[in-house]
């Protein structure tokens, strides 16, 4: 007992004890640090990386956009700012003082720049956008300056302007770095992968307080690619200044040999420069309330009812259903009456006994009445998907509207009602719920006198080589044998006659349609009487020349009135232009862009 | 290896060879890579130390039995001192200005403890021992200088002081129950320690508890250390290529932090070597300390032996994020005078112990 009492108090004992504890203590610490340094090292050295290393882009030049003939529609310019890296607030003022003796900067910016270095961003942007003058004058005092420096970016510039705002769009910097573009609208969104190149970017190693160290890696930005355009630039100003006179509308030229899209244009315009080079607030407000909506491209992103131009479709439909023969005859009294009301044609006198060719000449509304019901509403809505009405053309630019065909499904779903007679009459002369956008109309021409389903427009060059017409989507030719030389026969002795009857020849066919009912006192009253908002849209689409035909025009002049006295002429003046007036230089410009 | 030295000696130090040499390549790393000012200022106080080492084995051992009352107070004074006129220096008032260098008594106070009890300990017989009056004195011993430590405020010391102090009475021969019992009682009677920590001592602990508290403050200094130790993985980033030390992610990379900053551009290899020689030191301090002839020696270095681990499971455990931090230094790796001093003194003390026995056994 007392031996063991002593063995326990002795000094050996205990010293023992406590070195068998610190080797539990030693091994807890080597298990500690096998933890940090083995089972966690990868955790730790990805935070270590993240905490020493920061990436930051290089934003590659990017592409511009080019006409067919060579005429640039969007480039970059350069441009110069100054730069401060983060500073404390003594270097701060001390900067700002000199640079305020260059620079006119208000009490506001100068304060709310101070709010931005307390923010400790790695650098803030005193001045974007320097004139030569302040580069200059920045220039002289920069050694004086701690941590300021002057640095280029480029910037989104479209030389031309108005002319290509729906076609080219727009590109603006984005909210995080304003050198960077990204595109809104038009080309510039559709195409904004391409434009915008790979991006590059810089590895620097920073320290604790953020601090550049060194360059670890970089990597080089590759450029973006150039977006050639179907588009030729004069005709293309020909045809906006031309349309330029009416207050609202839209044009599209085709070249009916390959689908390119020759000219585009939608009235009111803007200008793109606003939108990637920053506004006023004031100037904003004008784009954006504007009541023509010039930022809407009327040509793809809005619809409307065709009118007249329908009847194409349906005639078309009609003969290749054998409801009726070109040489059948249908009295016109100037009106037909369905249940309880009368639906009266455009010409209220009556146009008398009409067959298929006289009744598009005249465009005879009571005819149209006749073998739509015939027809039913089923069938021309296959004819028209067939002409490719009711969907996307597919053309190069974003938010394209694909117009719209009523069916009885359609009906069913938005209005929760069946589907009346009376509403496949209005259909069959393009009006009631049946809408299409200008770009439609020409391609369902395009279709026609391609003779093939797979006609399509294009805007970008080259994008489509290669690409033959499948021969199972042939549109029977004898029928269309006939429609082409009714349309032809509106030009010289139909509805067009008066602006369209010219020596190459164009067929074509007019189209007025209603945007309201017509109340029983404006019976016969002018256009230019009514409304503004209230008159009819005008519309022409037309082929010329006669017969090897090579260009589709389609001209839509929104509450223009009339389509034979207000579209008509102006889609007369673009096959003028295109095959009477071949200015010399344009040619070889235009072989030197094939080329 | 000098003659005058006894033979054992050469485990000692080729171990206190390998500890300098890392001390040397992790202050040189830590002052950027450059042989100037700082770096050479720790190289001259190795130097010093080294001879401050020579000079305490020379002196016969007997010297140090007779002369451990006044070692301790005077360091004890200068405790006083410091409370009284001291230097402030971050917050704490822990040095002594001595117009040519300043001073840090707390630091050879653990070495004054610690000769002091073995002092008081060496000519007690069994029976005394076991008398719980005859614990009287060093209690009051140890009580004091911690007292006066936490008032600088440093709490590191004084937890090693008083733990160094509880080792020795323990070694002694106290009532083993009874010893157990004031342990027990005093873990119970902790909590309420916590009403006399300053505010700086209680967001440490709370920090440590939980160290998303305050990320971007202590548990900042943490989260870094850790991330730099772990990003050493197994041999570390290569030598002066630590980037979380190189670009100062780092707090006190010099000092309480060099073990941070020597695991990660050594890794698990580095880190587990100076933890194996710091246990090969202390060893052979507890070997020395059985060899021992008197009570005195074996209890001086038993408890240098002690003190020394102490400071280094303290220090790297602290470092890794397992202990608050308190602010232990990691012997000779540390940037600092006064614990590198005191150190090499108790490196000196055994060797001179060692020579005793080999005196006295030849």
């Amino acid at each position: 007992m007392f031996d063991q009492q002593d063995r326990k108090n002795d000094i050996k004992f205990r010293a023992k004890v406590i070195f068998e504890i610190i080797l539990a203590l030693s091994t807890i610490s080597v298990i500690n640090l096998y933890r940090l340094q083995i089972s966690n090292a990868d955790k730790y050295l990805l935070m270590s990386n993240k905490n020493r290393i920061r990436l930051a882009p290089i934003v590659p030049r990017r592409g511009r956009i080019v006409t067919a003939d060579g005429e640039i529609v969007a480039t970059n310019i350069c441009q110069y700012k100054l730069v401060m890296e983060r500073s404390d607030a003594k270097t701060f003022r001390e900067n700002m003082k000199i640079i305020r003796q260059c620079l006119t900067i208000s009490e506001e910016d100068a304060a709310s720049l101070n709010e931005a270095r307390r923010k400790k961003y790695p650098f803030i942007i005193v001045k974007d956008r320097l004139s030569w003058e302040e580069y200059s004058k920045l220039s002289m005092v920069l050694f004086k300056l701690n941590g300021v420096s002057i640095t280029n970016t480029y910037s989104r510039n479209y030389p031309v302007g108005p002319e290509f705002a729906h076609i080219a769009g727009y590109a603006s910097g984005s909210s995080r770095d304003a050198s960077i573009y990204n595109g809104k609208s038009g080309i510039e969104h559709y195409a904004n992968e391409q434009l915008r190149g790979k991006f590059g970017n810089i590895q620097t190693e920073v320290n604790a307080t953020g601090k550049r160290v060194k360059i670890i890696d970089s990597l080089e930005p590759t450029v973006g690619e150039d977006i050639i355009l179907t588009i030729d630039s004069r005709l293309q100003k020909y045809v906006y200044d031309t349309l330029s006179l009416e207050r609202a509308g839209a044009a599209v030229v085709l070249d009916l040999s390959s689908g390119e899209v020759l000219a585009m244009v939608s009235i009111p315009s803007f200008d793109p420069n606003l939108f990637s080079q920053g506004m006023t607030k004031t100037q904003w407000q004008e784009v954006t309330g504007n009541p023509m909506f010039p930022l809407i491209n009327r040509a793809v992103n809005c619809s409307y009812p065709p009118g007249s131009i329908f009847k194409i479709v349906v005639a078309f439909a009609a003969l290749c259903e054998g409801i009726i023969s070109p040489k059948d005859r249908i009295y016109c009294s100037g009106g037909i009456k369905l249940e309880d009301r009368v639906f009266h044609c455009w010409n209220r006198a009556g146009h008398g006994y009409m067959n298929l060719t006289d009744a598009l000449r005249f465009s005879c509304d009571c005819y149209f009445f006749e073998i739509s019901r015939r027809l039913g509403i089923d069938r021309i809505v296959g004819y028209a998907e067939k002409l490719g009405l009711g969907s996307e053309t597919g053309l190069e630019l974003p938010t394209e509207n694909s117009g719209l065909l009523p069916t009885r499904r359609w009906k069913f779903l938005h209005y929760g009602t069946t589907w009346k007679p009376y509403e496949t009459m209005l259909a069959g002369i393009g009006q009631g719920a049946l809408l299409a956008t200008p770009l439609q109309l020409a391609t369902m021409l395009g279709k026609i006198y391609a003779g093939n389903t797979d006609f399509s427009p294009t805007l970008i060059k080259n994008q489509r080589k290669n690409k033959k017409f499948d021969i199972k989507n042939t549109l029977d030719s004898r029928h269309l044998t006939i429609i082409k030389d009714a349309l032809r026969q509106v030009c010289t002795s139909g509805t067009a006659a008066r602006s369209c009857n010219t020596d190459y020849g164009i067929s074509g066919k007019t189209g007025s349609s209603q945007v309201k009912k017509i109340k029983s006192h404006e019976v016969g009253m002018s256009q230019s009487r009514i409304p503004w908002k209230w008159r009819d849209h005008a519309l022409f689409v037309g082929c010329a020349p006669v017969p090897n035909s090579r260009y589709v025009v389609a001209v839509f002049v929104e509450h223009g009135g009339g389509g034979a006295s207000v579209a008509a002429p102006i889609a007369r003046k673009i096959f003028d232009w295109l095959l009477l007036t071949t200015p010399p230089e344009k040619k070889s410009q235009r072989q030197d862009a094939n080329e | 290896m000098n003659k005058n030295f006894p033979n054992e000696c050469k485990i000692l130090f080729a171990t206190l060879f390998l500890l300098l040499l890392m001390s040397f390549l992790g202050q040189y790393s830590a002052f950027g890579g450059q042989l100037e000012g700082s770096t050479l200022q720790h190289a001259g106080r190795i130097v010093i130390g080294l001879v401050v080492m020579c000079g305490v084995y020379t002196v016969n051992f007997r010297f140090w039995n007779n002369f451990a009352y006044l070692f301790y107070a005077f360091i004890f004074a200068s405790l006083i001192a410091v409370d009284l006129a001291g230097t402030v220096k971050l917050g704490a008032k822990r040095w002594v200005d001595l117009y040519f260098f300043t001073f840090q008594p707390s630091e050879p106070m653990k070495l004054a403890l610690i000769l002091a009890l073995a002092r008081y300990y060496s000519p007690l017989s069994q029976f005394e021992v076991e008398q719980l009056r005859s614990h009287t004195l060093p209690v009051l011993f140890t009580i004091l200088p911690v007292v006066l430590v936490l008032r600088q405020p440093d709490l590191g010391t004084a937890v090693l002081l008083a733990a160094a102090g509880c080792c020795m009475i323990f070694l002694s021969g106290f009532p083993l129950k009874t010893f157990v019992a004031i342990i027990a009682s005093f873990v119970v009677l902790c909590p309420f320690g916590w009403f006399f920590l300053h505010d700086y001592q209680k967001n440490r602990i709370l920090t440590f508890i939980d160290p998303d508290r305050d990320q971007l403050g202590m548990g900042y200094h943490i989260l870094q250390s850790k991330i730099a130790i772990g990003s050493g993985r197994l041999w570390g980033r290569g030598f002066l290529q630590g980037t979380q030390s190189k670009l100062d992610f780092l707090p006190e990379k010099n000092t309480d932090f060099i073990f941070t900053t020597i695991s990660e551009e050594f890794g698990f290899a580095g880190a587990v070597l100076i933890l194996l020689l710091f246990l090969a030191l202390c060893s052979y301090f507890f070997w020395v300390a059985s060899e021992s002839r008197t009570k005195f020696s074996k209890l001086t270095c038993y408890g240098l032996g002690i003190s020394l681990f102490l400071h280094v499971f303290v220090n790297i455990s602290m470092v890794m994020g397992v202990l608050p931090v308190v602010g232990v230094p990691l012997p000779f790796l540390s940037y600092g005078g006064s614990s590198m001093i005191s150190f090499m003194i108790s490196c000196g003390l055994v060797i001179a112990a060692s020579g005793q026995k080999r005196v006295v056994s030849t």
